[in-house]
């Protein structure tokens, strides 16, 4: 695919990628094809957000994370949240991606579509069998005030001089 | 990044504020429907949506199939008839005895006074996609409420069982697998007649939960619905055993399972529809 600078991203062909995308997802996979098988959506939404952000950005990933949970027979919400994060992400790192060239953007996406999977993953997991309820989630506040109690004490032990010192 | 015809400042909210809105609302939308089931709505949108879609696309592997058959060896195909010929003459003999087996059965329950088995009346369904997730072991089929299917029905394949009709649409529906982790399926072990459940530990496998450790069961082993709960037919196969282990904490043992239906690979699969029982008592 020849990459289009900023003007040349017509709706027409935005929304045609986006429905070809769609549409490959729906063909009946299975087997290792299915194991193996690209997140055509996520991609499509992905390069259009890097190369049109004004007009493809959260709520459309939103939407068709909604669809690929559908297809799934997920939660709702599942695919959504994590191509929300994914979008995001891909902001933060757009004018940096860019720059590159296709082997570097894809190495630079690699973290990045690892993130959404495991996102997926977490919420899924969150969603439909919490192991525990949400308190496995209780030591990050007992830790957090821990670490408040500990920097406090060390404060308190050495004075203000631990800051100048360094 | 201000190019001409942009403002300096930025008039619309930024990104981590967006991201943080669109956070929320997923967070709603799967408590939403986890917890309250509120958006099958939505599910039935998507469903109107995609399945045209979804019929239009299988359209080129059905023609691939076609075309692959087409093409197959005149001798194979001589082959094939032979061994066909000969297990329909086994077959034949089998039908017979069945049939015997059935009058007899019938005067028998007569006799008794017992309801007929459910699960007689059967819709075929053609496998429309696969869902790829790790949590619901899930997959469509192109028969819906429109060909009689409801909640709960049973749906197998040549093999064996499939899994449960989970939700229904106009054209078509969802089925959850037997391989999925909250499925539970009622069994007996064909050898020995000890009953026990299996459950689901996804990605195609099962476990035989709650075997005492004394148990007889062995690798190996066959195991059949036992029809107890009243959703399954009594005696469809579901799983032989592949491994039995016996583990270090708990009292039970740790038996794993392969199913028999095609889980991933079957098309072609049935759905059982039985009357819809009165109870009476």
């Amino acid at each position: 695919m020849t990459v289009p600078n900023q003007t040349s991203g017509s709706w027409r062909r935005i929304l045609g990628t986006l429905a070809l995308a769609v549409l490959l997802e729906q063909l009946p996979w299975s087997g290792w094809a299915l194991a193996l098988r690209p997140d055509f959506v996520l991609v499509a939404v992905l390069f259009w957000v890097l190369h049109q952000p004004a007009r493809i950005g959260f709520g459309v990933a939103f939407f068709l994370g909604l669809l690929a949970d559908f297809q799934d027979g997920a939660v709702f919400g599942q695919h959504a949240i994590a191509y929300v994060i994914g979008v995001y992400l891909l902001l933060y790192l757009r004018l940096r991606l860019l720059q590159f060239d296709p082997y570097r953007q894809a190495a630079q996406l690699f973290p990045l579509l690892l993130t959404v999977q495991l996102t997926v993953l977490l919420v899924g997991w969150l969603a439909v069998n919490p192991p525990a309820g949400l308190g496995v989630l209780l030591p990050v506040f007992s830790s957090v005030v821990l670490w408040y109690l500990i920097a406090l004490f060390v404060r308190l032990w050495h004075g203000k001089g631990l800051q100048d010192r360094s | 990044m201000a190019t001409q015809g942009q403002l300096m400042f930025a008039r619309r909210l930024g990104p981590t504020a967006r991201l943080l809105i669109w956070l929320l609302i997923g967070v709603v939308c799967v408590v939403f429907d986890a917890r309250y089931q509120a958006l099958e709505g939505m599910r039935s949108a998507f469903s109107l949506l995609l399945q045209p879609v979804r019929e239009l696309m299988r359209a080129p592997t059905d023609v691939a199939a076609e075309l692959g058959g087409f093409f197959t060896r005149h001798r194979l195909l001589q082959k094939e008839r032979d061994v066909l010929l000969a297990e329909r003459s086994r077959l034949l003999v089998g039908v017979n005895a069945a049939q015997e087996l059935a009058r007899e059965n019938a005067e028998l329950r007569t006799l008794l006074q017992l309801q007929t088995r459910p699960g007689q009346q059967v819709v075929h369904a053609a496998l429309l996609y696969q869902g790829h997730d790790w949590f619901a072991q899930r997959i469509t089929l192109d028969a819906g409420g429109g060909s009689g299917l409801r909640n709960g029905l049973p749906v197998v394949d040549a093999v064996g069982l499939m899994g449960q009709v989970s939700r229904v649409y106009p054209g078509s529906s969802e089925v959850t697998l037997i391989s999925n982790l909250e499925q539970l399926t009622p069994v007996f072990v064909e050898r020995t007649g000890q009953r026990g459940l299996v459950a689901g530990s996804g990605y195609g496998r099962l476990e035989l939960r709650y075997m005492p450790a004394q148990t007889d069961v062995r690798p190996g082993d066959r195991l059949l619905t036992s029809g107890i709960d009243r959703v399954y037919p009594a005696g469809i196969p579901v799983a032989r055993i592949s491994r039995v282990s016996r583990s270090q904490s708990g009292p039970y043992l740790r038996v794993e399972c392969q199913p028999l239906a095609g889980l991933e690979r079957s098309r072609a699969v049935l759905v059982l529809v039985a009357e819809p029982q009165v109870n009476t008592r």
